[in-house]
């Protein structure tokens, strides 16, 4: 089933779904007239927080009394002052049981103190809150906070935190294993099949998500109620958080997300600082905010990546995967309330898009004294896709094919889809790709970016010596459980829609109006998307895992679809015609029986429902839905980069991108490609310039955006991106996930790129690429040429 | 990211800046007294509080030190000339090539409207550009003090050690003068850096003079970013003999860079990167100088 062709331009009676219509949201965002959480501070005491210094260490004293007295400070706080009925943020996520019992996952419970009274665990730790006049004599009154540190040994590699003889970073734990996954089927390969095998180690660098906009928190007392303004993309988890940490009512919190400027997974995290913040709203009586700087965000946002695996790829004559065998290590940090989501993702997505018939995967995640870490943008399938992109490019090397030959042979086809793997996804159900054909998206991408771009990329690049790479990748997306949707009737006759699906600027106060006006079969005008506030709709789980869309979106379009439902049954009675006489138009209903012909608008429709209106005893129309999937729809692409390395110093420049992605029916063709280039964006951030690094005690050194390099305009090429839409049957709007799709395959394109480049000189196996090994190979090719 | 406490001075005049450096290093021989001038870096290390100055002297609103003055063999440019007029300026460009090659590799365009001569001087990055312009250029830096009056100080002996100049803590920089470029010189400005915009990992710049004859006359080359200050690295003896190939710049960036201990984690790629960008400045300065010699005959 193919999707229809995007269309660009809205026509009348056509639908909103699959327009690119302009997004709302960018005239204000663009102007100045955002309202993000620091736009909301005036009025409000500053909250800053006291960090640890020490990547491991046990706290001997905290003395607090000379900051007391400090001007402006109206208290100091411990993890002791905290009224808490729990000292720390439980998991995000558990797996479904069916699949525990597929992959023998386990996990051990994370007990991160939400202030620690006795022990540090990486630098950027909160461990003191401070309430003072404002920012600038908080931050002199921190300076006088005495802190006491008995220093330990930092653990810093994984693979020594999972020794057998390594202490335990944690204490209420027996060991440093934060999450274990084991995955294998398929019969034994015969040794005379294999012609070649290739192993590899492959590490992915420690990247985040660095938004524009860091984190924040407000908190306002409103009798017995705490309201919480926070920079998230999970309002609902982030209000769960704080009830379970404190023991409030879930009715006594309200939870509100003002713009955000962007999340990308690290703020689909519930932080110490969301629960500190309103707990000492409560115990001071004061608004009280908190506003990230950039500096704490570099040591204290949630981190991601920083994996190593260790491959074995088998392949037949023909260049087919006979065995594929991967033993991977990620590196949490001190902690990561998302372990089972990212773990899972890496074994799941190593499976790749191809028929790999013999599979054999092994995966541990390991506490180390950094920072901690969430799920930023892909959450694993980065990683994986890197694995085993750069895997066939090294058999397609032994076996004397291209990169490009080795994929076709093992992509799946129109012929082999859908196409069902022998393990079930994260929520126990089966996992079944329910593509339409993964080939051509290879086949579409190369016509974007053919390898003979080079030859034309070399004769404007003297300086360059130019390579083309490709790489593919898979992708679940619209995970469950749920998602919240709901529509109400204004007084005046217009549509309020709101979610749990909060944005962080990707376009759902357009994309989510575009579908609920289809519900309705209304004008767009009529539609206003409110931002996500737990007051709205009581239940959510938020944005993030490329799942807006398609749940918030399922969600809204069903309410919208019921509240139609509700209101021709209402205009039926106050026209007193039969319903099925009744017709929705643009602007309301109309209804005709061949000799006389009625009207009524919505505002109409509302006045009714209003109280001293016909139907006031029917009460408001609102419908709130929620959007259970049964499974995940997947999203498959193919990525091509033409990539420059310089001779004289190694520093590669991507010159050319482009992406063939087949996803579903797109409700906003422009947003849609939109997140593709920016995820292209992060990707060649990660590719080339992106890394957390640490000292040898622990201390990071990337805390300034001087040292933690994100890429500029100038790093990124035009990226051309080629929509293949195949409708998935898995929701109402047939959408598929494309959040994180342009992220994905980055990393092993470039890869592929530069290596072809520098004629095969070099193996690229980590990220961030290393220049130093590409300008020595460079020199090498430059003498020979000679 | 709030500084410390400190004292904010504005300067009214030269005379006031003096008076005030000359009066907080009287009274406290331990206060810490900086300048500001753009206040592209020192608000940064201020606001990280790795730079916890006692007092600031504004000096931003004395408009004489903005001031350019253009002599027969070269150019007088006022501590508080701006980055971007540097780059810029058609006239400045005219006389000092090189200068604006190197202004214009600074940072981004919002921090070269604001970054100042003297400031980047006086912060002594030893990454930085205009050190090292100065320091190929054989620039005279002119300072100035209530106590002690005016002295001026050659660009080779201004840098101490990294962020750390021969100036005394009561004296301002006021003025430099930089010898013009000449008949016959090509200048070469070369920088690497991860992103257009970055501190350099390594650069290059040199004045190349050419004689009629097409063989070369004389050079004088430095390096960023290869030791804890700018360094020259050509060296006198070492004669250019016929018309120079490439090979020529290849060997004698080899050569100069030979010895280099660069305070980096990758010494030798650094080494590398020194190598390339002063092999690609040298060539680009000599085709500049037969450039121009070309289209004057």
């Amino acid at each position: 089933m193919s999707a229809p062709p995007p269309r660009v331009t809205h026509g009348p009676g056509e639908p909103y779904v699959g327009t690119s219509v302009p997004r709302v949201e960018d005239q204000r965002l663009l102007d100045g007239r955002g309202r993000f959480l620091a736009d909301l501070a005036a009025g409000a005491l500053s909250v800053v927080f006291l960090r640890s210094t020490e990547a491991h260490a046990v706290i001997e004293s905290i003395d607090t009394t000379r900051a007391t007295d400090m001007p402006g400070v109206v208290g100091v706080y411990t993890g002791n002052d905290l009224p808490l009925a729990r000292d720390y943020i439980g998991s995000l996520h558990t797996p479904d049981p069916g699949f525990v019992a597929a992959t023998g996952f386990r996990m051990p419970e994370q007990r991160l103190a939400i202030l620690p009274v006795d022990r540090v665990h990486y630098v950027g730790q909160p461990v003191v809150a401070l309430v003072a006049s404002d920012r600038y004599l908080g931050e002199d009154a921190l300076e006088a906070v005495d802190i006491t540190y008995r220093p330990l040994p930092a653990v810093l590699d994984p693979s020594a935190s999972l020794a057998p003889d390594a202490a335990p970073i944690h204490p209420h734990l027996p060991d440093n294993e934060a999450g274990r996954i084991e995955v294998e089927f398929g019969d034994d390969v015969a040794a005379d099949a294999v012609a070649v095998t290739v192993e590899g180690t492959y590490r992915i660098g420690r990247h985040g998500a660095v938004p524009l906009e860091g984190r924040g928190v407000l908190a306002r007392v409103d009798g017995q109620r705490v309201s919480v303004w926070t920079s998230t993309q999970i309002p609902h988890l982030v209000r769960q958080g704080i009830c379970e940490a404190t023991g409030w009512s879930v009715d006594a919190v309200r939870v509100v997300v003002p713009d955000v400027g962007g999340g990308f997974g690290t703020k689909a995290n519930v932080y110490a600082e969301e629960v500190v913040v309103p707990v000492l709203a409560r115990l001071t009586g004061h608004d009280l905010v908190w506003v990230e700087d950039r500096q704490e965000h570099l040591v204290g946002s949630a981190q991601g990546r920083d994996q190593v695996h260790r491959t074995r790829l088998s392949v037949d004559r023909e260049g087919r995967v006979l065995r594929w065998e991967d033993d991977f290590l990620l590196d949490i940090g001190a902690g990561g309330l998302w372990v089972a989501g990212v773990v899972a993702n890496t074994a799941i997505h190593l499976l790749g898009p191809y028929r790999i018939p013999r599979v054999r995967l092994r995966g541990r995640a390991a506490f180390t004294n950094k920072t901690i870490t969430a799920q930023y943008r892909g959450a694993g399938r980065p990683e994986a896709c890197f694995a085993l992109e750069r895997s066939l490019d090294d058999a397609a090397g032994r076996l004397g094919i291209t990169p490009v030959e080795i994929r076709r042979r093992n992509l799946l086809t129109a012929a082999d889809l859908p196409y069902a793997q022998p393990l079930p996804y994260r929520d126990g159900v089966p996992i079944v790709y329910d593509g339409g054909d993964y080939l051509r998206c290879l086949d579409s991408v190369l016509e974007l970016l053919p390898a003979e771009t080079v030859e034309r990329l070399a004769a404007e690049h003297p300086d360059l010596t130019i390579g083309h790479g490709v790489g593919c990748y898979i992708e679940a997306t619209g995970r469950g459980s749920f998602e919240s949707g709901r529509v109400r009737l204004t007084s005046t006759g217009g549509f309020e829609v709101a979610s749990g699906a909060a944005s962080a600027g990707q376009a759902h106060e357009t994309v989510f109006a575009q579908v609920a006006a289809d519900g309705l079969g209304c004008s767009l005008e009529l539609v206003t998307v409110r931002r996500s506030d737990t007051d709205l709709v009581r239940h959510g789980v938020g944005t993030f895992a490329s799942r807006s869309a398609v749940l918030a979106g399922s969600a809204i379009r069903r309410a919208a679809e019921q509240l139609l439902d509700q209101a021709t049954g209402r205009a039926a009675q106050l026209l007193g015609v039969s319903p099925d006489l009744v017709k929705s138009t643009a602007s309301g209903f109309a209804a005709a029986d061949g000799s006389s012909e009625w009207e009524i608008s919505w505002a109409d429709l509302a006045t009714a429902c209003a109280p001293g209106g016909a139907q006031e005893q029917l009460g408001p129309l609102d419908v709130v839905e929620y959007f259970h999937p049964e499974t995940v729809t997947w999203t498959m692409g193919a990525h091509a980069a033409v990539v420059g390395v310089h001779r004289g110093t190694g520093a590669v420049s991507v010159l050319s991108y482009a992406v063939a992605h087949e996803g579903g029916v797109e409700i906003n063709p422009q947003v849609v490609e939109g997140q593709v280039i920016g995820g292209v964006a992060q990707g060649i951030g990660g590719a080339l310039l992106e890394q957390f690094r640490y000292s040898p005690t622990g201390q990071p050194t990337s805390t300034t955006l001087a040292e933690y390099l994100l890429p500029g305009t100038c790093d990124v090429p035009d990226v051309q991106v080629r929509h293949l839409g195949v409708a998935t049957p898995c929701n109402p709007l047939g959408v598929r996930g494309a959040g994180e799709s342009g992220t994905i395959a980055v990393s092993a394109t470039v890869a592929g790129a530069v290596e072809d480049a520098l004629h095969g000189l070099v193996r690229v196996s980590e990220t961030p690429i290393r220049t130093g090994p590409l300008r020595a190979a460079a020199e090498q090719i430059r003498r020979e040429g000679q | 990211m709030k500084p410390a406490p400190f004292a904010y001075l504005r300067a009214r005049s030269v005379a006031e800046a003096l008076e005030m450096l000359g009066a907080s290093a009287h009274r406290d021989a331990d206060a810490h007294t900086k300048v500001l001038a753009g206040g592209q870096s020192l608000l940064t290390l201020m606001n990280l509080r790795l730079a916890r100055p006692d007092q600031l002297v504004d000096i931003g609103g004395l408009m004489e030190l903005s001031r350019t003055f253009e002599d027969t063999d070269s150019v007088v440019l006022g501590a508080l000339v701006r980055h971007r007029t540097l780059e810029t300026d058609p006239k400045l460009g005219k006389r000092l090539p090189l200068v604006a090659a190197a202004a214009g590799q600074i940072g981004h365009v919002a921090i070269r409207n604001r970054g100042t001569l003297g400031g980047s001087l006086s912060h002594a990055d030893p990454a930085a550009e205009l050190p090292l312009a100065m320091l190929v250029h054989e620039a005279v830096i002119h300072v100035e003090s209530a106590t002690s009056g005016r002295r001026t100080i050659r660009a080779e002996d201004f840098v101490e050690s990294i962020f750390t100049t021969t100036m005394q803590a009561d004296e301002l920089l006021t003025w430099v003068t930089v010898p013009s470029a000449r008949p016959g010189q090509g200048w070469g400005f070369v920088e690497f850096a991860p992103r257009i915009g970055d501190y350099a990992q390594a650069g290059a710049a040199c004045l190349v003079t050419v004689a009629p004859d097409g063989s070369v006359a004389a050079i004088r080359a430095g390096l960023l970013a290869a030791a804890d200050r700018p360094l020259v690295v050509s060296e006198p003896g070492d004669e250019v003999s016929g018309i120079p190939t490439h090979e020529t710049w290849e060997r004698l960036a080899a050569h100069w860079t030979r010895n280099l201990e660069p305070l980096t984690d990758d010494p030798d790629h650094t080494r590398h990167l020194c190598r390339a960008a002063l092999s690609q400045a040298l060539a680009d300065a000599y085709r500049r100088a037969r450039t121009d010699q070309e289209e004057a005959a």
